[in-house]
């Protein structure tokens, strides 16, 4: 094993562990001044690492090459496509956060810290070709993000969705951990190679219920149905902050990670299981699309939302092709500047004492009253609805293509009469916030950080976006052909 | 299914187990409910603590002083667990064991510094 070539190809986790404890001690030592400092130090750690990305992204780099230490790690452009939204992701949730967090006089520098140690387990999770590699990853992103959902510590909803999403988070790594340890009984390997080995052929009941575990327990992080009880309080109860990065980056790890589990160590069974995920890509849409009719909460609207959004996703892995994984990361990268887009949006809705406007009826009439922000948001709306000429169509269309060829005619079906349900809520959005009388409430200004996030993510899912599609989908490409090298 | 096969007389074992012990708890009471007088009271129903009433709650509050000490506790704990099967298979794993742990020590130390630093360890 040549350890430089290993460690080259780890070289932007390297980065990011390096930063995450070097900021630490400044943290400790600098006190609680030091927030800001941390926060633009840790977004140009971010920014480094996603440069350092670049080469194998733009070459589609793919192979033996990118294996590192005895291929329990790679570093191939799929990973790096999968990292380069996360860290994006991560990058925007940090520009948010301080002015947020002034206001509650609850800055601290370890906001940036621990996000930063969440985003370098998301970066692992998506290079894992390991069990246990997949596990760490997995471990390092959750535990920092049980206590970033509870940063807010004297906030009882706060302490209540951190401690929720740690139980209920435990509860699903203990699941994968124990379908891991059936894998490895059945196969007598941790290595997504060997396990593809063994499994192919005749399956036995054990390697099944592995299988089905570990499934069970990747669809509770990307939380799809049955495994989505958790996220409407979590998203709800979390500072609007974490929430926007709850519904960005670790979504977008998770995904990839699934992905990768399902077409890598489980690719010589797929009819196992793709009908586990075309049932969880089914009850994903439908319960997200009814679940959010009745909320009020426009958090946990958005948290119904990206339930919703997570079965299109899951369609894309469903057909279990190129082209599908394709759809699935372009729906991803789409998906991201949705959300992130919207919860900003969410984040500029407060009044003149920085109370959140948390309901349909706190921003009625916003039109009257801040226009731009309104056509923003109506605009992310009839994107998430995937209304024609906004870029969320895009997303939508390429998924329920890659289903039609994949001989999934009724589940595309399925999923765009479902996404018409869906579009109820995203338009009650738009009627409550053009049609209806104006609230009492007013709504403060915002800063600069928040209204150049919000113009950028309206701008890419405006019809603009359509600019970047060819190189989108020829990045994706190349990044989906990465999980298909054998046969 | 060779595992299977043998995990069963296990399985039966276990449930076998359950519904024993199940059946000692909710027989005397099915019994005692179906034979016995049933009229509780207040009285009855209140906690009985050596004759006196109960003097406080029964779920007292834990300083939270002492899960911060015992999570610490349990990291450094962990740690030497790792050191020994790292000790003495060094001869296996050379030197690039040997700085692994050096890294590993290190970020430790790391987060040692941060706990100390921000007054974690102390008791007042």
């Amino acid at each position: 094993m040549d350890y430089s070539i290993s460690l080259r190809l780890i070289a932007p986790e390297i980065l990011l562990s390096v930063s995450g404890l070097v900021l630490l001690l400044v943290a400790a030592w600098g006190g609680q001044k030091t927030g800001r400092l941390v926060s633009i130090l840790s977004a140009a750690a971010l920014f480094g690492a996603g440069l350092m990305l670049f080469p194998t992204l733009h070459l589609g780099v793919v192979g033996p090459d990118t294996f590192a230490f005895g291929d329990q790690f790679r570093a191939d452009a799929f990973a790096a496509f999968a990292k380069a939204l996360i860290y994006l992701a991560g990058i925007g949730c940090l520009m948010v956060a301080p002015t947020y967090f002034d206001r509650l006089k609850a800055m601290k520098p370890e906001y940036p810290v621990l996000l930063l140690f969440a985003v370098l387990g998301m970066s692992i999770m998506v290079s894992a070709s390991d069990f246990l590699t997949l596990y760490i990853g997995l471990e390092l992103n959750s535990l920092a993000a049980y206590v970033l959902a509870a940063f807010l510590r004297n906030d009882t909803r706060s302490a209540e969705s951190g401690l929720k999403y740690f139980v209920l988070g435990a509860l699903a790594s203990g699941i994968l951990l124990y379908g891991m340890s059936l894998l490895y009984g059945f196969t007598g390997t941790t290595s997504f190679e060997g396990v593809r080995v063994a499994l192919s052929g005749e399956m036995s009941t054990g390697m099944l219920f592995g299988l089905i575990f570990v499934l069970a327990g990747l669809a509770f992080k990307i939380s799809a149905v049955p495994f989505h009880m958790w996220t409407p309080d979590v998203y709800e109860g979390a500072p609007t902050p974490v929430t926007t990065f709850f519904a960005t980056a670790p979504k977008v790890a998770a995904i990839a990670l699934t992905a990768r589990v399902a077409l890598d160590a489980f690719g010589t069974q797929v009819d196992a299981w793709r009908q586990v995920v075309i049932f969880a890509a089914l009850a994903s849409i439908l319960v997200g699309a009814l679940g959010a009719i009745g909320q009020q909460n426009l958090k946990r609207l958005l948290a119904y939302s990206s339930i919703n959004n997570v079965g299109f996703i899951l369609i894309g892995l469903a057909a279990g092709t190129v082209g599908g994984v394709g759809a699935m990361l372009v729906y991803l990268a789409i998906y991201v500047a949705m959300s992130l887009g919207s919860f900003v949006a969410l984040l500029m809705l407060r009044d003149e004492n920085g109370d959140a406007l948390a309901t349909f009826a706190d921003i009625s009439g916003l039109s009257a009253k801040r226009p731009a922000l309104a056509w923003c948001l109506l605009a992310l709306m009839f994107s998430l609805a995937g209304i024609p000429p906004l870029l969320g169509f895009f997303g939508k269309f390429v998924v329920f293509q890659a289903g039609v060829e994949a001989d999934m005619v009724a589940l595309a079906a399925f999923g765009i009469a479902a996404s018409v349900i869906g579009a109820f809520y995203y338009i009650k959005f738009v009627k409550v916030m053009f049609f209806d009388d104006a609230s009492e409430r007013s709504v403060a200004d915002s800063t600069t950080a928040h209204w150049v996030l919000l113009v950028v993510t309206t701008a890419i899912v405006s019809p603009l976006g359509y600019l970047v599609t060819p190189s989108l989908g020829d990045l994706t490409d190349k990044a989906a052909s990465a999980l298909f090298l054998l046969p | 299914m060779d595992y299977l096969a043998q995990y069963l007389p296990i399985l039966i074992f276990l449930f076998i187990a359950a519904g024993l012990s199940a059946a000692f708890v909710f027989l005397p009471m099915g019994v005692s409910r179906l034979t016995g007088a049933h009229n509780p009271d207040t009285e009855k129903l209140s906690e009985y603590e050596c004759g006196f009433p109960a003097f406080e709650e029964p779920r007292s509050q834990f300083d939270v002083r002492f899960y911060l000490v015992a999570i610490l506790f349990i990291i450094f704990d962990l740690e030497a667990a790792f050191l020994f099967p790292w000790a003495v298979s060094l001869d296996l794993t050379g030197w690039p064991g040997w700085i692994t742990m050096m890294i590993f020590l290190g970020e430790l130390i790391v987060g040692f510094a941060y706990a100390w630093k921000v007054g974690a360890l102390e008791w007042e």
